[in-house]
């Protein structure tokens, strides 16, 4: 799947979740980018993700999800 | 050595003097001193206790390097282990294990049958619970790859031994307060006397509000047999103030003495009495404590339970909101305080609004109707589960809800004007101040300088004339 196509899906999961989409998808974005992308959305985040992949994280990718560019990364990883 | 002491003034300013001056050349000399300084402020408090802070220190930095090193998951985890064990040990040993005994032997008498354990009865050492957190976070975050640990001692024995937060906050973690220690600090004036106000303002919290609020909150819980309904009912909303005067005038104190020695350490309240919900409240109350539960608690909990939905949410929301009380002590009251407020955000859980988070009266002077609504009800909540945070037993708290639920609650009561009207004013500043660091950050400071002076001196005067006896800082206990 291309980088593209996946950023664009997780920028709708995103914006279902902090019901708005006023943030850029750049690899640099955090979650202190987006306004209500807090601990308790990012589950959802999360759940949201691995539906739309078909895929499961485990609770040691957590930590290395701190940009949009790793998530992508992680996900690629687990699609491939 | 409290920091509204003599000792303590005699101390900061001697410390103030030779850190910038004799010992501000070289980061190494500077974080000695900071250390040295530390732990001649955790001695005053109670030398016997300082071996167990060095011992802890020294064990969590020894593990940290060769949890890093570790070539395999099994060692790692064998040593993360080991540094969690005998931190919490600790805790467990100092803080919970009389609780423990006591729910042990309370638990086979409902069944007649009589246990002869005795309670150890050992002193809480000052600071524990605070310096605890610190050193579990360091540990996690390098097992999880977040930080690297320090490979200068003098750095971490600083980090966790860190004089203004040391014995009540905010809890800095590391990948905040280490990058600092490793960092030479030069003199700043603008932070230092941001810094001054800060602590200036902790003072007027502390003295005036919190201070003030002591005796009526005591002759209310103390006597609540014997009051009316309505002043069972002032006695919680007066306690509720003290908490905060007490606890943020403590944080904006130990913020501001470290904004004097060149730290920015972790803001502790965003005033949360203005909070529109429960989950805006707790992202406003005691910040450091929260975010730490939410990172090593709450993310994971809701992680694993994620399958579940919105009852896995849920369970994860109450688990760690039970955990938060019980941090604050070993008490049944605690575990319910935390029991109850996991509870408050059900409703949000359920409505899909717990991510909604907004300033109130965003650049106006007054909330709207709804805003104040919303204000009340979060406030109105806060207080009435702080009078179990505040019972000695639930029996007593439930004593006291039943006394105040009664026809008398329209009834007379004790009014306390003065007291009531530095409420008021406080509330005021408050409000009008709450889009900064802290209420009067940026108050004054476009006034010329002989009116802003003159507001600083109404303000210590104010602290002077008007201020209550002094008392203990309520979270020392914790």
């Amino acid at each position: 799947m291309e980088r593209t196509e996946i950023a664009e899906r997780i920028r709708t999961i995103i914006s279902l979740v902090v019901k708005h989409d006023n943030f850029e998808m750049t690899d640099e974005l955090t979650a202190n980018d987006v306004a209500g992308w807090d601990s308790l959305s990012h589950v959802g985040i999360i759940v949201g993700i691995e539906a739309a992949f078909n895929i499961k994280f485990k609770l040691k990718d957590l930590n290395g999800m701190n940009t949009m560019g790793n998530i992508i990364e992680l996900i690629r990883s687990k699609i491939e | 050595m409290v920091f509204i002491s003599i000792s303590f003034v005699i101390f900061f300013l001697v410390f103030f003097f030779f850190y910038w001056f004799v010992f501000g050349r070289n980061l190494r000399s500077q974080n000695l001193f900071v250390l040295a300084g530390s732990y001649l402020f955790y001695a005053w408090w109670d030398w016997r206790f300082l071996s167990l802070l060095i011992g802890s220190s020294l064990l969590s930095f020894l593990l940290g390097i060769h949890i890093e090193k570790a070539t395999n998951e099994r060692r790692r985890r064998i040593l993360l282990y080991l540094g969690l064990l005998q931190v919490l040990g600790a805790l467990l040993i100092f803080k919970y294990l009389d609780f423990f005994i006591v729910s042990f032997v309370d638990a086979f008498s409902i069944f007649d049958i009589t246990t002869d354990i005795r309670t150890i009865n050992l002193i809480l050492p000052v600071g524990i619970s605070f310096y605890t957190f610190r050193i579990i976070s360091y540990l996690l975050d390098i097992n999880s790859g977040k930080i690297k640990p320090t490979a200068d001692w003098v750095v971490f024995f600083s980090y966790v031994s860190f004089f203004p937060s040391l014995i009540s906050g905010p809890i800095d973690r590391a990948q905040a307060l280490i990058p600092q220690l490793e960092k030479k600090r030069t003199f700043d004036y603008d932070q230092a006397t941001d810094g001054m106000r800060q602590i200036l303002w902790g003072l007027f919290k502390k003295i005036v509000v919190a201070d003030n609020c002591v005796n009526v909150v005591d002759e209310i819980f103390d006597n609540y047999l014997n009051v009316p309904a309505s002043s069972l009912l002032l006695g919680a909303f007066i306690y509720t103030i003290q908490v905060y005067a007490d606890f943020s005038g403590y944080s904006d104190m130990a913020i501001g003495f470290s904004r004097l020695i060149g730290f920015n350490i972790t803001r502790n309240f965003n005033f949360p009495f203005f909070s529109q919900n429960i989950a805006e409240y707790w992202r406003s109350w005691h910040i450091s404590l929260t975010t730490w539960m939410t990172e090593y608690i709450f993310t994971p909990l809701s992680f694993s339970f994620r399958s579940y939905g919105r009852t896995g949410l849920i369970l994860a929301i109450l688990l760690n909101f039970i955990l938060v009380g019980i941090w604050h002590g070993a008490n049944w009251t605690f575990v319910l305080f935390g029991l109850l407020h996991g509870c408050y955000f059900i409703p949000l859980i359920l409505r899909g609004t717990i991510n909604t988070s907004k300033m109130t009266a965003k650049s106006k002077l007054l909330p709207s109707l709804v805003e104040l609504r919303n204000i009340s009800v979060t406030f109105a909540l806060v207080v009435l589960t702080n009078i179990i945070f505040r019972a000695e037993s639930i029996f007593q708290a439930f004593s006291y809800f039943s006394r105040m639920f009664s026809p008398s609650l329209f009834a007379g009561t004790y009014t306390y004007p003065r007291l009531l009207l530095i409420i008021a004013l406080f509330l005021s500043v408050e409000w009008l101040g709450r889009g900064q660091q802290y209420a009067i950050a940026g108050l004054a400071l476009s006034w010329p300088r002989t009116a802003r002076w003159a507001f600083y001196t109404v303000v210590i005067m104010l602290i002077f004339v008007i201020g209550g006896k002094q008392h203990q800082f309520i979270y020392f206990q914790f």
